[in-house]
């Protein structure tokens, strides 16, 4: 398997050639790729933010957003810094390091749980040995910003949209962990890399779709959930909660929340497309092709082809994932509080048990199809 | 000392702090949310410290399971006893915070004497590569039967939770059937004879 | 035994017609995105009022004869007709004529019953105002012809429901040469006057 090209190791040289002492290259590699993934995640949501607005007005035959840039591109930029240029207001009988916290909490591992997200083959902030688990165990914390800036607010409409985050975010994880759990069975590692290439090599046959149907379908609901994403919205019901924990919060530190639950959205899109839909991989086989063509495959052209075509790959099964969430977003109607336990304990939970035991099943018994 | 080792020092002696400070706080603070957050806190430096040991996954289980299921369930219990209600101080509080000064000192002291005592060996042990495996061999052979009791105990307590949770299996205390009134007080029709 | 897998053979059908259903809601979803979008943005891009739209009331001076019948009709006695008789010509002078939109309801009935015509509806609805009583519009201002939406420079006409195709509702990207249902008022004249002749030879 061609590892493609290794970024951290050409500009170490190029830090190097430049007279930088040898300790210290690897040093000033370290902030890069977590800047650009910063910047990214950012960008990303903007992206989001507008297809939202747009899929949204599509869906509900109006224009949407137009005037503001081409096609209103910069209207979520408009929102984003109407928002930093509020007034930063705490309500008076908040409690103001909590109040303060509870959006930092709620996003910061949001933004660590990038670093498990790969898009290709070496490009990856770090390629961790507990790659997927390091999510899941980052997502457990995000209930207790939830929880810290409902109860920080003061208001009875926060506390109960707090209360109701943090019980939907624990049920829905349970569901998600085994979910993910069957996919790890199956490429006998917790590592993203190693998730993406035990489906390469048969282009859009190979992937686990074809695999986990079940799973599939378990991982997006409880994504969803866990994202607070529309058929489970609770946390934020407008019509009941007001605005749920977010209802005391205004300029950035709402912003936060909001950036939270977009930044949220697109890395369960991004882990969905890496753990069932083959990450980087292109529905047609890029080294197939290259064989065919004729090409070495390490010509640094190709290299770079592979690459660049391997982050459009991931971004663009991502995005699908957000467009069908808005579909799906203007399509289901908000489930009340007793359903939604309702699924993830008593739907969710023992399907994704069986289907953890039909996987361990099929591991055994065709371990060609099943990576034994 | 080189760069990692110096990282390594200096975040060990802020991960340090930090359970030191919060442990303290968990207990000292009077107030009992605050508390609860300050728990939170510690267990997350102690995912730290376990991170420095290069157990990865013992950190990130410890992550989801006492910060995001512990902690959170504790947070959710705090915030659901809905009353604040003022205790009545008591007459000599003093004793009973000094005997259970006492004690946690008496306690510090036996396992700061254990701790001592205890000849730490440390045999160089390769650094493997992926912990998980390690940790899933020692499960299913020399650690097998601790794990099969954690397992039937945890078992046994969700069962609990199962039957706790359905009131049918406990005693109901029989309602006093509640006869609905119309706050209104009964008007009389308007008729056209009345007239 | 058997009543348990009954009850999961329900539950499993229960749980696969909840997702045909979801299915066929977002089937429904995806179907409206490839609609065209029915907003009119609207300062640069209005609709064109029907023909039979009751806007603005046009009112010109020199036609009444201060009969006072629109007074009469009127829901409310709206119309203001302010005349003094004229002994000379034995005919009443108007001085004054007035209406107050803030309180019309547009019923158009002083359009109906005007004797002389000199009372017209026009396609104006853009009346809003800072000061109410600035909608009290006297003869002069009741005079002013409206800006016509087609012939604005500065927007974009729409054409409204009444004016497209059967089954049509959206305005935007209407092909070429597209009509409304049913006939235009210009068809239904030269219909009239094509029946018009044969009438009277059957007279």
């Amino acid at each position: 398997m061609n590892p493609g090209i290794d970024l951290q190791a050409s500009v170490i040289h190029v830090l190097t050639d430049l007279g930088v002492p040898e300790d210290l290259a690897p040093v000033l590699w370290v902030p890069l790729p977590l800047l650009l993934m910063l910047a990214a995640a950012t960008v990303g949501v903007l992206v989001a933010v507008w297809l939202e607005r747009k899929v949204s007005a599509a869906a509900q035959q109006r224009v949407g957003p137009e005037y503001i840039g081409p096609l209103g591109i910069l209207a979520p930029v408009a929102d984003g810094l109407k928002l930093i240029f509020k007034e930063d207001v705490i309500p008076a009988k908040a409690d103001p390091l909590l109040f303060t916290l509870g959006p930092a909490i709620v996003v910061i591992p949001v933004f660590l749980s990038y670093l498990v997200v790969p898009f290709g083959q070496k490009m990856v902030i770090t390629d961790l040995g507990i790659g997927i688990f390091f999510w899941i165990a980052l997502a457990s914390v995000v209930p207790i910003g939830l929880l810290m800036a409902g109860y920080a607010s003061n208001n009875k409409y926060a506390l109960l949209g707090g209360l109701r985050a943090a019980a939907q975010s624990i049920s829905y994880e349970i569901p998600l962990a085994l979910a993910v759990l069957a996919i790890v069975m199956m490429s006998n590692s917790l590592s993203t890399i190693d998730i993406v290439q035990q489906q390469s090599g048969y282009g859009i046959l190979g992937w686990n779709l074809w695999r986990q149907p079940v799973g599939l379908v378990i991982f997006w609901v409880a994504a969803l959930a866990e994202c607070e994403r529309l058929p489970f919205d609770l946390p934020e019901a407008e019509e009941e909660l007001v605005a749920g924990y977010q209802t005391e919060y205004t300029g950035m530190k709402f912003g936060l929340f909001y950036l939270g639950s977009y930044v949220n959205l697109i890395l369960s899109s991004l882990l969905f497309a890496v753990l069932y839909l083959g990450g980087w991989e292109s529905p047609v086989s890029v080294s197939w092709l290259v064989g065919l063509v004729g090409v070495p495959e390490n010509t640094p052209w190709v290299e770079v082809i592979t690459a660049s075509l391997g982050v459009v790959m991931t971004l663009f099964k991502a995005y699908l994932l957000l467009f069908l969430a808005i579909l799906l977003r203007w399509t289901v109607p908000r489930v009340r509080i007793d359903q939604l336990l309702d699924l993830g304990w008593k739907f969710l939970l023992p399907v994704s048990l069986v289907n953890l035991l039909a996987t361990a099943a099929l591991k055994l018994a065709f371990p060609v199809a099943f990576g034994g | 000392m080189n760069l990692a080792a110096g990282v390594q020092i200096v975040s060990f002696g802020l991960l340090a702090a930090i359970i030191l400070v919060g442990a303290l706080g968990v207990v000292l603070l009077p107030n009992i949310v605050f508390a609860a957050f300050l728990l939170g806190l510690v267990f997350i430096g102690m995912a730290g410290q376990y991170l420095l040991l290069n157990a990865d996954f013992v950190a990130a289980a410890q992550v989801l399971i006492y910060v995001g299921a512990v902690n959170v369930l504790i947070l959710f219990a705090i915030m659901l006893v809905n009353k604040k209600e003022d205790f009545t101080p008591l007459p000599r509080a003093w004793v009973r915070r000094g005997a259970t000064a006492l004690v946690c000192l008496g306690l510090f002291a036996l396992m700061g004497t254990t701790i001592a005592s205890t000849p730490w060996a440390l045999d160089p042990a390769p650094t493997v590569s992926s912990s998980v495996a390690t940790i899933g061999a020692h499960f299913f052979s020399d650690f097998l039967l601790p794990f099969e009791l954690v397992s039937v105990l945890l078992l046994a307590a969700l069962i609990g939770a199962v039957v706790l949770a359905r009131r049918d299996y406990l005693p109901t205390v029989k309602e006093q059937e509640t006869v609905f009134s119309l706050p209104e007080r009964p008007r009389e029709l308007i008729t056209s004879d009345s007239k | 035994m058997l009543k348990f897998l009954r009850q999961a053979k329900d539950y499993a059908q229960e749980a696969v017609q909840a997702a045909r259903y979801i299915g066929q809601g977002l089937a429904v979803t995806f179907d409206h995105m490839q609609r065209r979008p029915i907003t009119v943005q609207y300062p640069y891009e209005k609709l064109i009022p029907s023909e039979r739209w009751r806007g603005r009331i046009h009112f010109e001076f020199d036609k009444c004869i201060s009969c006072e019948v629109c007074v009469r009709v009127c829901p409310i006695n709206l119309p203001v007709v302010d005349w003094e008789y004229n002994k000379e010509v034995k005919k009443k002078e108007l001085k004054h004529y007035s209406i107050d939109f803030g309180v019309c309801i547009f019923c158009g009935n002083c359009v109906e019953y005007c004797p002389t015509n000199c009372l017209s509806m026009t396609e104006e609805y853009e009346m809003a105002v800072y000061d109410r009583h600035e909608l009290n519009y006297d003869g002069v201002a009741l005079g002013r012809l409206p800006y016509k939406v087609t012939a604005d420079p500065m927007v974009t006409p729409l054409r409204e429901l009444a004016y497209l195709p059967a089954g049509v509702l959206d305005p935007h990207n209407l092909p070429p040469g597209s009509t409304r249902a049913g006939q235009q008022p210009e068809e239904i004249v030269a219909q009239h006057q094509a029946q018009k002749p044969s009438k009277e030879i059957n007279q």
